[in-house]
């Protein structure tokens, strides 16, 4: 399965969103997934890919930014030296997020 | 002061899913206490609750779903029937100023226990994006607000066992005293996880099973009572001025008249008998009558020990020689003891009794204690008997005691 075969798999089970939506240019707000839910969503992708991901913010506006990004974490993950983790994955990238977006749409909700 | 008036009603209870069918289980006796049957149940001294009929995915969008814990989806799911009962179409103006008064006494405890469970548990370093905004108190009531478009105050009330009638109270006092002209108000609850149930089982309040029928365990008043079982689930009502309800021909359900609020600043677990009766009396003060225009009482009744006996003895303080003259019910021998929505479940069923005229029946009590010797109506309601004013109790640990005084419309 591609990586965007298993993301839509997560959002059809999960999410109960209609597959014929889950288009590469949907907007995961219209399909119902705010700024909170890709929060969500992503601690999800994280066990779905057995990834660890970065602290820094990311504009995750449609369903294909996230397939992009996952698909640059899990190459960037196969390049670099591993860093075992509590979940057995690998930690990827040291950067650190704010936690307040400006019109970025952030894996990290702000207080 | 202006008049206050009650015309919606948000059930999510053990009893039922309506004001109707919680009524009508209450007046007939059912229980909805029962054995628990959830992970972990075998570690429980006594595995009883009284639980909800609740498929949270009839109510919300996954996505939705997904973000509030259980004792949100009860808060949302009951505001948005108390609004649907009310008929009361708000304009923006009105959803401007509108508040959400809650009580809660755990939160989204379910979701901090499951957190726990994930990093001491599983040893695990997982620990959910969610389990804050799932977990914190104010919650449920925030995700009111969020549904209906209510900017006005959105508060949280945490008062233990009292708490949302201390949240109705409060409203009232902003209704009645015109700073405010709708709120939704009362409470929810979610409480049943296995860290929650070890915690109160630890302080021994929990009712012990009635092998021969489990439902019956709750015994309020009994001499045999051993304690009180669990429930949960969620009680919202719309208060808003008699003449605006009037106005808009909306149904009443009953006027809330007073709110009595104490504290005992004794002891963070027993009850003051002081306590309870100067509540008592704060509340008909706040309502502006005497004792003497008490018909009924929906006592806190927990069917602990220490509570029971220390309620009766407030009652007859402050009701003197009437005291055994006033039917008393304690209706958690049946919906179990809601902590933070407690209060309002029995504030909405002392609505019911006084519009149907019907003292509810105070269920499990076969056995008479010496010490609360009052007319608790046991086991059998009584048709005409809940007159037209009533009282309805709220005591909690942490010594918060907050009483409703509530009239009926006829």
């Amino acid at each position: 399965m591609t990586t965007t075969d298993r993301i839509r798999a997560m959002l059809v089970k999960d999410y109960k969103i209609d597959p014929d939506r889950l288009t590469s240019d949907a907007r995961l707000e219209d399909l119902g997934v705010d700024s909170i839910g890709v929060a969500e969503l992503m601690f999800n992708i994280e066990d779905e890919f057995r990834v660890t991901l970065p602290d820094e913010q990311v504009r995750l506006s449609t369903l294909g930014d996230v397939v992009n990004y996952i698909d640059t974490l899990v190459a960037r993950q196969e390049s670099a030296p591993e860093k075992p983790t509590a979940m057995g994955g690998t930690v990827l990238g040291t950067g650190v997020g704010t936690g307040v977006g400006t019109g970025m749409v952030n894996t990290r909700p702000a207080s | 002061m202006r008049r206050v008036a009650v015309t919606g009603i948000g059930i999510v209870s053990p009893l039922g899913h309506t004001a109707a069918e919680l009524f009508d289980a209450a007046r007939n006796g059912r229980s909805g206490v029962h054995r628990l049957d959830i992970a972990g149940a075998e570690r429980l001294t006594a595995p009883l609750a009284a639980t909800v009929q609740f498929d949270s995915s009839a109510f919300f969008e996954p996505a939705r779903e997904r973000l509030l814990d259980r004792v949100s989806q009860f808060a949302v799911v009951a505001a948005a029937r108390a609004f649907a009962d009310a008929r009361c179409e708000l304009t923006d103006h009105e959803r401007g100023h509108a508040g959400v008064f809650l009580g809660t006494g755990m939160g989204g405890t379910l979701t901090v226990d499951d957190g726990y469970q994930t990093l001491y548990g599983e040893h695990s370093d997982r620990t959910h994006p969610m389990m804050i905004l799932k977990g914190m108190h104010n919650a449920p009531a925030a995700w009111i607000g969020i549904e209906h478009g209510l900017r006005g105050p959105n508060l949280t009330y945490s008062t233990a066992c009292s708490s949302s009638s201390v949240a109705i109270g409060e409203a009232w006092l902003r209704v009645a005293y015109g700073t405010l002209d709708v709120a939704v108000a009362g409470g929810a609850e979610a409480p049943l996880s296995l860290g929650s149930l070890k915690a109160w089982g630890a302080m021994h309040t929990l009712a012990s099973v009635d092998t021969a029928d489990p439902a019956s365990s709750c015994k309020p008043f009994a001499k045999n009572r051993s304690g009180l079982v669990l429930g949960e689930g969620a009680a919202l009502v719309i208060l808003e001025p008699w003449e605006r309800a009037t106005a808009r021909g909306a149904t009443i359900h009953g006027e809330l008249i007073g709110y009595g609020l104490t504290t005992d600043a004794g002891h963070i677990a027993r009850p003051s008998l002081d306590g309870q009766a100067a509540a008592m009396r704060a509340a008909l003060a706040a309502a502006c009558i005497s004792s003497q225009e008490i018909d009924a009482i929906n006592a806190h009744g927990t069917g602990t020990q220490a509570n029971d006996s220390v309620e009766t003895a407030a009652i007859k303080l402050v009701f003197g020689e009437r005291a055994p003259r006033i039917p008393i019910s304690a209706t958690k021998a049946l919906h179990g003891h809601l902590l933070g929505a407690g209060g309002a479940l029995e504030f909405v069923l002392s609505l019911l009794a006084l519009k149907n005229n019907v003292a509810l029946p105070t269920m499990h009590l076969k056995i008479p204690d010496p010490e609360c010797d009052l007319d608790y109506v046991p086991n059998v309601a009584r048709g005409g008997a809940a007159g037209r004013t009533m009282l309805s109790n709220s005591f909690a640990f942490g010594g918060t005691n907050a009483v409703l005084a509530v009239r009926a419309v006829h």
